[in-house]
């Protein structure tokens, strides 16, 4: 396990260069795509909103936020993407996304003029901070998938609490007096068992 | 305990109620089990073995930061999860010993020769077996408190370890008695037994939350301890009601009840002298 895992290593070390200068290569050989005209989806016609704009919580509690997308212009949308994101408003802390949420990605259907649908996000709170938790809807459809502007939620404000749920001075007592008892108990049944 | 069963079983024919009936038979076999398995010291170090390792697993969730990162309810579903698979285990263990190991031992014989019959015989191992399961449950109480207190999940973690762990122990300690009577050897029983335990408990080591196909989900309901351990999870870390994931019990019911079916029914068949499966 432990050399195939040091030979992927140096293989990718190897190989990241080559890809980043391929990369860099074709960028700069094709030319900038201008977005491209349908807006399908923009703001002012598709909106998303949540159903609350502060949670208050305590790290390691989960809540749910619903959101809600509506389409506020004359024409049907294209299918889209609702997308989760939590960034951290406070430079010490790091966010992962995925942490936070392990479903951080909807298909949302094509929705008529005037219609709205809701999409529900379960969420942990992993880390102690202020955060900012928002959805950004992207164009999914066969033309416009690619194309922007892209439509963002307000933010929901989330504010965590550290706790310490667990301490071993709590448990110590637990772990180490279990143990002795039944050890005592099983030491017991073999002394009588062998003085009889 | 074979001898003192035999003695015990005279004692009462001799009486004014006769012990052939499975009733009081498979009372006194269970009754001479637990007191061979209890006081013979085989229990009691099963059991400190276990709290050994409750502690272990314990004391690493108080102290250890990633747990402390994520909810406390998550350290309680890992404890009696552990609870649970161990408790089995060990019941798993003791009911793959109850026929093998007496026909290896060459009591089996004088056993089979009391007037009780050999269902009440094997129900009464059964019984025992499952003893274990209730001490171990007993000593995982305080383990399950100590994560916790402070959150109201402690009772509704035990009564769940309790009734699903129940269903569990049912379901492979009757696995165990059927290997165990069909068995050439005590070696072969106990192997098969721990074999299939693994094998069991494996797919819930898989990492979750990933995405998987229906094929995955079927096999995921149709593993017996999987799913048992998923329905735990569901209730105690994703706050689902209890009645939501019901269809998660349909499998460990169905083999409580197969399982014990079968060793009900072939039990007169193939509790003999001889093991494996054809006669000889």
């Amino acid at each position: 396990m432990r050399p195939l895992s040091v030979i992927a290593g140096l293989f990718l070390a190897l190989m990241t260069p080559f890809g980043m200068a391929a990369a860099a290569a074709a960028a700069s050989a094709e030319p900038a795509t201008a977005p491209s005209s349908p807006v399908l989806v923009a703001p002012g016609l598709v909106e998303v909103t949540f159903d609350q704009s502060r949670v208050d919580t305590i790290l390691g509690d989960r809540f749910t936020l619903r959101s809600r997308i509506g389409n506020t212009g004359a024409a049907p949308t294209d299918r889209l993407i609702a997308h989760l994101n939590v960034a951290s408003l406070t430079s010490d802390v790091y966010v992962d996304p995925e942490d936070w949420s392990s479903s951080r990605s909807d298909d949302v259907a094509t929705l008529d003029p005037g219609r709205s649908t809701s999409v529900s996000w379960d969420i942990q709170a992993v880390n102690a901070g202020s955060f900012d938790v928002y959805v950004v809807l992207l164009p999914n459809g066969a033309s416009s998938a690619g194309t922007g502007p892209l439509v963002v939620s307000p933010p929901v404000h989330v504010s965590v609490a550290g706790r310490q749920t667990l301490t071993a001075g709590g448990a110590l007592p637990v772990v180490i007096v279990i143990p002795v008892l039944i050890g005592l108990a099983a030491a017991t049944a073999w002394y009588r068992r062998r003085a009889a | 305990m074979t001898a003192t069963v035999v003695g015990q079983l005279r004692t009462d024919h001799s009486g004014v109620r006769p012990v052939g009936a499975d009733g009081p038979g498979w009372r006194v076999v269970a009754e001479q089990e637990c007191r061979d398995l209890w006081v013979g010291g085989r229990g009691p170090l099963l059991l400190f073995a276990f709290s050994v390792l409750l502690s272990g697993v314990t004391y690493l969730g108080a102290t250890n930061q990633v747990l402390n990162f994520l909810e406390q309810r998550e350290a309680v579903n890992l404890t009696l999860q552990i609870a649970v698979a161990v408790g089995v285990l060990v019941t798993l263990v003791v009911s793959a010993d109850a026929v093998s190991g007496e026909r290896e031992r060459g009591t089996l014989e004088s056993l089979l020769l009391t007037p009780v019959s050999r269902r009440g015989i094997v129900m009464g191992k059964l019984v025992a077996a499952l003893s274990l399961w209730f001490a171990a449950f007993l000593v995982s109480v305080p383990y399950v408190w100590v994560l916790g207190r402070g959150v109201s999940i402690v009772a509704q973690a035990l009564l769940l370890g309790l009734l699903v762990g129940t269903l569990l122990a049912v379901a492979l300690a009757a696995l165990g008695l059927l290997i165990s009577a069909v068995s050439n050897s005590n070696k072969v029983s106990v192997s098969v037994s721990l074999f299939l335990l693994l094998a069991l408990f494996a797919p819930t080591q898989l990492p979750t939350g990933l995405p998987q196909g229906w094929f995955g989900d079927v096999l995921g309901r149709l593993n017996p301890v999987g799913a048992a351990m998923h329905y735990n999870t569901a209730v105690l870390v994703n706050g689902h009601g209890w009645t939501q994931d019901l269809s998660y019990l349909v499998s460990p019911l169905l083999t409580a009840v197969l399982a014990g079916g079968i060793l009900v029914a072939a039990t007169p068949r193939i509790v003999r002298l001889n093991g494996g499966v054809s006669e000889r």
